[in-house]
């Protein structure tokens, strides 16, 4: 996209929506950008930090979503365009500080950017972040194709600057992952000259210290704000970015935004539906612009939300026609509450199609496409059925190898508290079912903490917990700060694989470099969790015994908090990638395969997928293609079959 | 023999704490191992029969079986199994420790075997500050330094199975009576191996009352000092009621009656006080702590004893008859007590497919029972 950025006046693009997303902020002008990785958000930043240098507009990873607005916040107060982007779990983090913010205001154009992602393709939960509009009451918009992904971004700046507040921008996995084509607009020539005023008067917006409250006082902030919202739903009455097609007194309307408006068309051009069938499309979600509401809800009394996760569409609609029912009178309501439409998981055209069917009576013969199923056939006939497992040569395998065996060796039925990342894996059988506790970033750390206290109550199980090594600095180390200082007897095994490697290998503080690929100041976790007064320990996690040996003492000698850290670089990382370290071999006349002895360790339990158990010789072998060559299954085997030999360059 | 697989191991021993931490199913195969006196099942092993069960002495042991293999008859309950004679002993002037338990006959006749070549290694307990730690001896100087009891559960038989891996096939052990009874079910060739060869060269058993649960025992003592500096542990006859703990700073005494409590629940299905599944059996000679009782089983072990004698490694005397009348009294006390246990929790002989913890007849059960009265 850097390439052709500067040619003018060209023929349709063909664009990824995050990559519309961040041309769309370019052409807004934007200066900042800054974000925490997350899918399916991450290729914006990765975008515009690859744009950076060639605009002059300063791009980073920040810690953790709520540090990401901040940073965000302060280019805008000094007048500056700033772009914030997350996934929909990061809006949660963010939102003590959004909360803040959409009381003090903004001043250069912000928009904070939430990718969600319905039926958590990629995610632990499929948490909707609409809901956060209406709870720090600020304005929503929800693209629905890729032109609007690019148009809609860039005038969300526009809409920030005119209300003076944070705009908030809603994608879904669909929409910033799937490609469309896009006209691109012109680029700025021009940038601003940043200048933080704050010598005005404490309500002087322009000029003043930007402050969120006034205590006791809340008119003084919170008056203007909604004042705001009030103006933007003004504006949103005449938005392009509110679409309806269909008869102008249709059977049924759907209301209807973001890609489930594809969805929606797709089924009702299936259907035949043209004449019968209105679609409302909203763009601009929330505050919903009541009159052109009301106007289409004049029009029908049957009304469907097709909406994904929350039912947000529906509930603001049915407040509009309840607060209007003296005029409208009654209507029907169709959607999730009804049943109509999956109250969880990801909306497909199969699924408006039923519930159109079901509305309308319509005879169910064979779906005209019968879409899902016609894929879903043709890629379980092309795939081969795999189980949700790390990756050959990854270290978490290792890592899980060893804590399962220390904890069991224990004995006293000790157990790990996790989080999310890629090692949010270990509930599984690759991960030997080791974590017994997955929640947000960091709390595995924090509810280790709380188990560590009730120890005192005559508990004798073991407390681990584990986090990433970017999550470590994401929301970790406060919780890890409330577990040393409170003494809380637990360890906290940091599975350190050198970068953000869930999302593709986005730098943390970590490292040294930043997401423009500058020099930044690498901080060493080790002396963090050291200058905290904790015992920290770092061990190659390729070293089975030596791990394990670790864990065992630590957990014996567990007085306060504890760290181990347990480093070794991602089998996917850049470094590591293509490259094996070792030839892997097994030696088939000392196999002991499933006799008793061994009884297929390696294929059964291990289950590296570069191991592979031949059913006909009755031994193992390595899959040369999937081996990484890390080596680690040559110390799991018990015959020593399994031998490693330094790789030739 | 009934043999079962891991998934029952598991369940009826290791979850039941009939466990005694011999370490007879350790180091066979990546799944069972130990850790601080305590055996651990690490993953799910899905044979149906396999040497971890064959082998565990709480596991369907077969006592006529093995008594018929070993001794040519079936088990019949005496108090202190099939013997050729029992004599006093202590180590000759040629071997020497201020380590020894009691009377040093224990390390001075493994010096002796593995210094005549009549085991190539020699299966012993060495301690890392107060946890047991078995290790595979080559030397003869090496076995000074393992002398002295651990009273607390140790996985010897571990560096047994990793003695077997090694190609190691004259073995020497110095066992508990656990210990010994899970060697004899391995020397039996339960899983009916085609090339199996008796890798035990000489059985040195010891006597055993009962062993301490290692983590409980450390805790216990943490309380009281510092467990790391512990030198020796020694538990003196009867009436003294106390246990002994020699550390840097001299004798400390503690009450027997507290170390009771930290006696691992499966000592009391144990029937075996002297250790009947070995050569040689050895312990403390009541009322003397500087001498051995030494009760001699087997030819192989008689004629050891005589060598050794010969050569300087041991001296020995005839046992008084009342010392032999106490010891019998005391081993007759152990298998009623454990035999009543066994019945009562229905684990002994049992019927309709229900695995057992010990069978034998019903005979020998009868004449056990009949026997003396434990207090
Ligand atoms: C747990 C336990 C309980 C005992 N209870 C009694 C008893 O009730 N009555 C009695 O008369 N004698 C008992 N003994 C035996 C006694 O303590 C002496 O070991 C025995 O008399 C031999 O003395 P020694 O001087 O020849 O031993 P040493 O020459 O000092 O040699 C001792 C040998 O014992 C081995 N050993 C030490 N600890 C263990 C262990 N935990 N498991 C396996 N092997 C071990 C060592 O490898 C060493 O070779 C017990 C021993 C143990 C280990
Ligand atoms: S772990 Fe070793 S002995 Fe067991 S199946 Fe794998 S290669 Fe064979
Ligand atoms: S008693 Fe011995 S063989 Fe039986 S389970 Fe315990 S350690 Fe294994």
């Amino acid at each position: 996209m850097t390439a052709g950025a500067k040619k003018r006046k060209e023929a349709p693009r063909l664009l990824m929506g995050n990559e519309a997303i961040a041309r769309g902020a370019l052409e807004a002008g934007i200066q900042i950008a800054s974000g925490y990785p997350g899918t399916p958000s991450s290729e914006i930043i990765e975008n515009l930090s690859r744009s950076a240098a060639e605009r002059n507009i300063y791009v980073e990873w920040s810690t953790n979503e709520k540090v990401a607005t901040e940073v965000a916040a302060a280019a805008s107060f000094a007048g500056l365009r700033a772009l914030c982007v997350m996934k929909q779990n990061g809006v949660n983090v963010a939102s003590d500080f959004l909360l803040h913010l959409a009381h003090s205001g903004t001043r250069g154009g912000m928009v904070l950017v939430s990718c969600d992602d319905p039926g958590a393709l990629s995610s632990v939960n499929e948490g909707d972040s609409r809901p956060f509009a209406r709870i720090l009451e600020v304005p929503l918009l929800e693209p629905g194709d890729f032109q609007e992904a690019k148009d809609m971004t860039k005038w969300a700046f526009e809409l920030s600057e005119e209300i003076r507040n944070f705009v908030f921008l809603r994608s879904v996995t669909r929409m910033s992952h799937a490609s469309g084509s896009v006209i691109i607009g012109d680029l700025p020539a021009e940038t601003r000259r940043p200048a933080f005023r704050h010598k005005g008067s404490l309500l002087d917006p322009d000029n003043g210290p930007v402050i969120s409250l006034f205590p006791g006082i809340p008119e003084l902030k919170h008056g203007p704000q909604q004042e705001k919202l009030r103006r933007a739903a003004d504006i949103f009455e005449k938005s392009p970015f509110n679409t309806y097609q269909g008869p102008e007194k249709p059977e049924l309307l759907i209301v209807t935004s973001s890609a489930c408006s594809l969805y929606s068309r797709e089924a009702v051009h299936l259907l035949g539906l043209k004449d019968r069938v209105g679609i409302l499309k909203m763009g601009t979600t929330w505050p919903l612009p009541p009159e052109l509401v009301k106007r289409h809800l004049a029009g029908t009394d049957r009304i469907l939300f097709v909406e994904e996760v929350m039912p947000f569409l529906e509930e603001n609609v049915k407040i509009l026609a309840a607060e209007a029912a003296t005029d409208l009178g009654i209507k029907y309501f169709y959607g999730k509450k009804s049943g109509h439409i999956p109250s969880v998981g990801e909306l497909n055209p199969d699924l408006v199609l039923s519930a159109l069917r079901k509305i309308l009576n319509l005879p169910s013969e064979k779906d005209p496409s019968d879409f899902l199923k016609k894929a879903e056939s043709i890629a379980a006939s092309a795939a081969p059925h795999r189980e949700l497992t790390f990756c050959p040569g990854c270290p978490h395998r290792a890592s899980y190898w060893s804590i399962h065996n220390a904890i069991e060796l224990d004995g006293r039925e000790g157990f790990v508290c996790g989080d999310i990342g890629c090692y949010t894996l270990g509930f599984l059988p690759c991960g030997f079912g080791t974590l017994k506790t997955i929640h947000s970033m960091g709390s595995g750390t924090g509810i280790a903490g709380g188990f560590g206290q009730i120890r005192r109550f005559a508990m004798n199980q073991p407390i681990l917990a584990v986090c990433g090594d970017s999550t470590f600095f994401h929301a970790a180390i406060p919780a890890l700060i409330n577990a040393v200082h409170h003494r809380s007897p637990i360890t906290v095994i940091v599975l350190d694989n050198r970068g953000t490697a869930m999302t593709g290998f986005q730098p943390h503080p970590g490292l040294a470099v930043s997401a423009m690929g500058e020099q930044a100041v690498d901080i060493d976790m080790a002396e963090i969790c050291r200058a905290l007064g904790a015992r920290v320990e770092i061990r190659d996690p390729f070293d089975l015994e030596e791990t394990q040996r670790t864990l065992n003492l630590m957990m014996e000698e567990a007085g306060g908090a504890q760290v181990l850290i347990l480093r070794q670089a991602c089998g996917l990382s850049p470094e590591k990638k293509g490259k094996k370290l070792f030839e892997v071999k097994v030696d088939e006349s000392v196999c002991v395969g499933e006799n008793c002895g061994c009884n297929r360790l390696c294929t059964r339990i291990f289950r590296c997928p570069g191991l592979l158990w031949d059913g006909q010789k009755k031994t193992a072998r390595i899959d040369e293609v999937i081996c990484a060559g890390c080596g680690v299954c040559a110390g799991i085997c018990p015959s020593g079959a399994i031998t490693k030999r330094e790789a030739q360059a | 023999m009934r043999v079962f697989g891991p998934k029952e191991l598991q369940t009826d021993i290791i979850e039941k704490g009939l466990c005694s931490g011999c370490g007879g199913c350790v180091d066979i195969c990546p799944y069972f191992r130990s850790h601080r006196g305590k055996t651990a099942m690490l993953f799910p092993c899905t044979l149906e029969k396999g040497s971890c069960y064959a082998f565990c002495p709480k596991a369907e042991v077969d006592l006529d079986e093995l008594s018929m293999r070993f001794f040519g008859r079936t088990f019949d309950g005496s108090p202190l199994g099939h013997h050729l004679s029992i004599q006093i002993s202590r180590a000759g002037g040629r071997v020497s420790s201020p380590n020894f338990q009691a009377g040093g006959t224990v390390s001075a006749l493994m010096a002796f075997a593995l210094m005549k070549g009549i085991v190539e290694a020699a299966v012993l307990t060495d301690r890392e500050k107060l946890l047991p730690l078995p290790r595979l001896v080559k030397d003869p100087s090496e076995v000074l330094r393992c002398a002295s009891s651990k009273y607390s559960a140790a996985p010897t038989l571990s560096a047994f199975n990793r003695a077997v891996r090694e190609g190691i096939d004259r073995i020497g052990v110095v066992a508990t009576p656990c210990q010994a009874l899970a060697l004899a079910q391995l020397r039996s060739n339960p899983l009916q191996k085609a090339d199996f060869k008796d890798p035990a060269a000489l059985v040195v058993g010891l006597f055993c009352t009962w062993s301490l649960d290692f983590r409980a025992f450390k805790d216990y003592l943490a309380g009281k000092m510092d467990p790391s500096i512990i030198r020796k542990v020694d538990i003196p006859p009867p009436p003294a009621e106390i246990m002994e703990i020699y550390d840097d700073q001299g004798k400390r005494e503690i009450p027997l009656a507290e170390v009771r409590q930290l006696v691992l629940p499966s000592c009391s299905f144990c029937l075996d006080m002297t250790a009947e599944f070995s050569d040689l059996s050895v312990g403390v000679l009541e009322g003397r702590p500087d001498l051995n009782t030494l009760i001699i089983r087997t030819e192989r072990g008689m004629e050891i004893v005589s060598q050794a004698r010969k050569e300087g490694f041991l001296f020995t005397e005839d046992l008084p008859e009342e010392n032999l009348k106490h010891l019998a009294w005391a081993a007759a006390n152990k298998k009623k007590r454990a035999l009543v246990k066994i019945k009562a929790e229905g684990l002994f002989n049992t019927g309709d497919g229900r695995r057992a913890v010990l069978r034998f007849s019903d005979e020998a059960a009868g004449a056990i029972l009949a026997g003396e009265d434990g207090k």
